[in-house]
C-alpha cells in the first residue's frame, strides 16, 4: 500500500481536524470574532465536502479527486481484520453529514460577532463532523463504537455551550445521561459479541453470523447493541431524551443534532445489521434463534427492527399531533422519521436502502432547514408556541415559503424529495414482499396522519391573522433586537436556507442524479457487505 | 489447575453492567451518576480482558489492547461529565438532577 492510497481517502477528515485545530489556536490568540471563526468552519466544511464529491466522481468535481470512482470500492484493505473501509455509500454518507455541517456553519455566521463560546461552538462542530466521517468508514464494532463517540462527547458539550442559560445546561446534563447509558449498552453489547466470536471485526463477525459455538452471547450482544444504537436513533421506547435534548438546546445545534449526529446511529444499523439480517433474507434457514450449534439470527433481528420502526413512526406522529410548541413538534417528528429510515434497514435490500439513504439526505434538508429557521425566527419576536407564527407566511414571504416547504417535504408531498424518498421506501417494502409489505401500509398510514400537524401549522401561518397582542410584542422584540441583513435573518443564514430549499425543491423536481449515485452505492453496499 | 468456567466471569460482568445501570437511573446526584457510567463501563472492560484470555485462538493481545483504550475512553467521558457538572452547579447551586426541571416531561 503506497502513500497515496493510505492518506487520498483521509484527506477530508484532515481538513476538518486542520480547521478544528486552527480555531482552537485563534482563541488562544485572542482573535474570537464570529466572522473570523465561521469563515474558517465553513472553508474546511466546503473543502472537505468537494473532496468528498470528487472522490465519488460527480461531474466535474472529480478532478478534485484523491481516488478515481471505481477504486473507492476495491481499495486495499489495511492488514487481515482491517479497521475501516471505504464503500460508496460511506461516501455517500460523508456527504450528507457534511452537508448538515455545511448549513449549520453557514447558518451560525449571522450570529453577533462577539458572541461568548463561539470558538467552542465551532470548534466542537468541526471535531463532531470529524467523527461523523469516521463512522461512516468504519468496519470494526470498536472502531465504530469509538467513531460514534467522537460525535456524541462534542455534542454534549454544543447542547450546553452557552453556559449561562439554565435550559441548556438542563439539556446537556439529560444528553450526557442518557448518552452515557447508550454508550455502556453498546460496548457492553460489543464486549459479548467479542465473546462470541472471539474478533470485533464487522467482515469476520457478519462471515460467521450464522452459525456461532455460543448462541445466547450473540443474541444478547445483538441485544444490547440494539438498545445501545436505538438511543443514539431516537427509537420508541429510546426516544423520551430527544424531546427535551432538541428543546433546551440552542436551535442551531438541535439543527446538527437532528439532521446530522442522529443519523450515525442509522449508518451504524447499516454496517452492524445488514449482514445477518441480509443472511437471512437470501439464504431463509430456518433454525429455532435458541436451538443448538447453529443460530439463525435474521428473522429475530429482521422482525425486532420492523417492529421498533412502526412503534417509532406512529409514537412520534401521534405525539407530535399533541405538541403546541414548534420545536417540541419538529423534535417528535424527528422521531417518527428516524421509523421511516429503520424500515429500509429492515428490508436490506438494495432499493431499500437507496431510499432510505435518500430519506436521510432528505431529512438533514427538511429537519435541519426547520430548525434553522425557527433558530432565526427567535430574533424576529416570534415566540416558542405554534401559535406565535400566525400570519407569518404572509409578513415574511420569502422565509415562509421556504419554512412551508420543509413542511411539505416532511410530509412526503409531491414535487419534494420527501416524497420521492417515501416512494422509493414503501415500493421496496412492497417488491420485496412477504410481511414487508405492511411496513409500507404502516409507512403509509403514518405519512397520512402526518399531514395534520404539518398542515396545522401551515394553516396558522397563512390562514391566521395575527392578533393585536402579538404583532405589539413582536414588533417590540423585533425592534430590540440587532439589525441584521437579509430581512433580519442575516446573510449566512438566508443562503444556508435557501440552499437547503432548493435543494428539496430540486431533488424532488430532478431526482436523478442524487438517485442515481445512491443506487449504485447502495447496491455495491448489498453485495459487497460491510 | 482447573480454570473457572466463563459463566462466573460472565455472571461477575452481568452484575457490575447491573448495578451501574441501577445507579445511572436511580441516583440523583450527578456525581454519583458519573461513578455508576464508570462501574458500568468497567463490566465491559472486564468481559473484554477475560474473553481475550480464554479464547483460543485468533484474537491474540486485541482483548487487552481494547480494555487499554476503553480505560482511556471512560476517563475522557467522565471528565466531560463533571465539565456539565460545574456549569450546572455554578448556575443553579446544585448538582442535583431532580431539581434540573425547567423542560417539562
Amino acid at each position: 500500500m503506497d502513500f497515496t492510497s493510505f492518506v487520498g481517502p483521509f484527506v477530508p477528515e484532515i481538513l476538518l481536524l486542520g480547521g478544528t485545530l486552527l480555531i482552537f489556536l485563534l482563541d488562544v490568540l485572542g482573535l474570537r470574532r464570529n466572522e473570523w471563526l465561521s469563515t474558517v468552519a465553513v472553508t474546511a466544511v466546503v473543502l472537505a465536502l468537494l473532496s468528498v464529491l470528487g472522490d465519488l466522481g460527480f461531474g466535474p468535481l472529480s478532478v478534485l479527486a484523491t481516488l478515481s470512482p471505481g477504486q473507492i470500492d476495491t481499495l486495499p484493505a489495511f492488514g487481515s481484520a482491517p479497521l475501516y473501509h471505504f464503500t460508496s455509500l460511506g461516501l455517500v454518507f460523508q456527504a450528507i453529514f457534511l452537508l448538515s455541517a455545511l448549513l449549520v456553519t453557514l447558518a451560525s455566521a449571522s450570529r453577533p460577532s462577539d458572541e461568548p463560546g463561539a470558538p467552542i461552538f465551532y470548534g466542537l462542530l468541526l471535531l463532531a463532523t470529524l467523527g461523523m466521517l469516521l463512522v461512516a468508514v468504519a468496519s470494526d464494532l470498536i472502531f465504530l463504537l469509538l467513531a460514534i463517540e467522537v460525535v456524541s462527547i462534542p455534542s454534549y458539550l454544543l447542547v450546553g455551550y452557552r453556559r449561562r442559560e439554565t435550559r441548556s445546561m438542563e439539556a446537556a446534563m439529560k444528553f450526557f445521561i442518557i448518552g452515557a447509558l447508550s454508550t455502556v449498552l453498546s460496548f457492553y453489547g460489543a464486549s459479548l459479541l467479542f465473546g462470541a466470536y472471539g474478533t470485533t471485526n464487522l467482515f469476520l463477525i457478519q462471515a460467521d453470523a450464522s452459525t456461532v459455538g455460543f448462541p445466547v452471547l450473540v443474541l444478547l450482544g445483538y441485544g444490547f447493541l440494539v438498545a445501545g444504537l436505538a438511543f443514539k436513533v431516537t427509537l420508541v421506547p429510546f426516544h423520551a431524551w430527544a424531546v427535551d435534548v432538541y428543546d433546551g438546546a440552542p436551535s442551531d445545534v438541535s439543527a446538527f443534532l437532528a439532521g446530522g449526529t442522529k443519523k450515525i446511529g442509522l449508518f451504524a444499523f447499516f454496517l452492524v445489521f445488514l449482514g445477518p439480517v441480509l443472511l437471512v433474507n437470501t439464504a431463509a434457514a430456518g433454525q429455532s434463534p435458541f436451538g443448538g450449534g447453529a443460530v439463525d439470527l435474521g428473522p429475530t433481528l429482521s422482525i425486532t427492527l420492523g417492529v421498533l420502526a412502526v412503534v417509532t413512526m406512529t409514537v412520534g406522529n401521534v405525539l407530535a399531533l399533541l405538541q403546541k410548541e414548534m420545536k417540541r413538534m419538529l423534535a417528535y417528528s424527528s422521531i417518527s422519521q428516524a421509523g421511516y429510515m429503520l424500515i429500509g434497514i429492515t428490508i436490506g435490500t438494495a432499493p431499500a436502502l437507496t431510499g432510505a439513504t435518500l430519506q436521510i439526505f432528505a431529512h438533514v434538508l427538511m429537519k435541519g432547514g426547520a430548525f434553522l429557521v425557527v433558530a432565526g425566527v427567535g430574533a424576529l419576536g416570534i415566540g416558542p408556541l405554534i401559535d406565535d407564527w400566525k400570519g407569518f407566511g404572509v409578513r415574511r414571504p420569502l422565509t415562509g415559503a421556504a419554512f412551508a416547504l420543509m413542511l411539505l417535504s416532511l410530509a412526503g408531498v409531491p414535487l419534494t424529495v420527501g416524497f420521492v424518498s417515501k416512494f422509493i421506501l414503501f415500493s421496496a417494502a412492497v417488491q420485496a414482499e412477504g410481511w414487508f409489505i405492511w411496513l409500507a401500509v404502516a409507512g403509509l398510514l403514518n405519512s397520512a396522519l402526518s399531514v395534520f400537524y404539518y398542515a396545522r401549522v401551515l394553516k396558522v401561518m397563512y390562514f391566521d391573522r395575527p392578533g393585536p397582542l402579538e404583532t405589539a410584542e413582536g414588533t417590540a422584540a423585533a425592534a430590540s433586537a440587532p439589525a441584521l441583513g437579509a430581512g433580519g435573518l442575516g446573510y449566512g443564514r438566508a443562503v444556508a436556507i435557501g440552499l437547503a430549499a432548493v435543494l428539496i425543491v430540486g431533488v424532488g423536481l430532478y431526482p436523478q442524479p442524487v438517485v442515481g449515485a445512491i443506487q449504485m452505492a447502495a447496491q455495491h453496499f448489498v453485495s459487497a457487505g460491510v | 489447575m482447573t480454570a473457572l468456567p466463563v459463566a462466573w466471569f460472565l455472571a461477575l460482568s452481568g452484575a457490575l453492567l447491573a448495578v451501574g445501570i441501577f445507579g445511572l437511573l436511580t441516583r440523583r446526584n450527578f456525581i454519583l451518576i458519573l461513578i455508576a457510567v464508570e462501574i458500568a463501563m468497567n463490566a465491559t472492560i472486564l468481559n473484554f480482558v477475560y474473553f481475550a484470555a480464554f479464547a483460543t485462538s485468533g484474537t491474540g493481545l486485541s482483548g487487552q489492547a481494547i480494555a487499554v483504550v476503553l480505560i482511556g475512553f471512560a476517563a475522557t467521558e467522565v471528565a466531560v461529565g463533571l465539565a456539565i457538572v460545574l456549569g450546572l452547579n455554578r448556575l443553579k447551586g446544585s448538582i442535583n438532577v431532580a431539581q434540573a426541571n425547567e423542560l417539562k416531561e
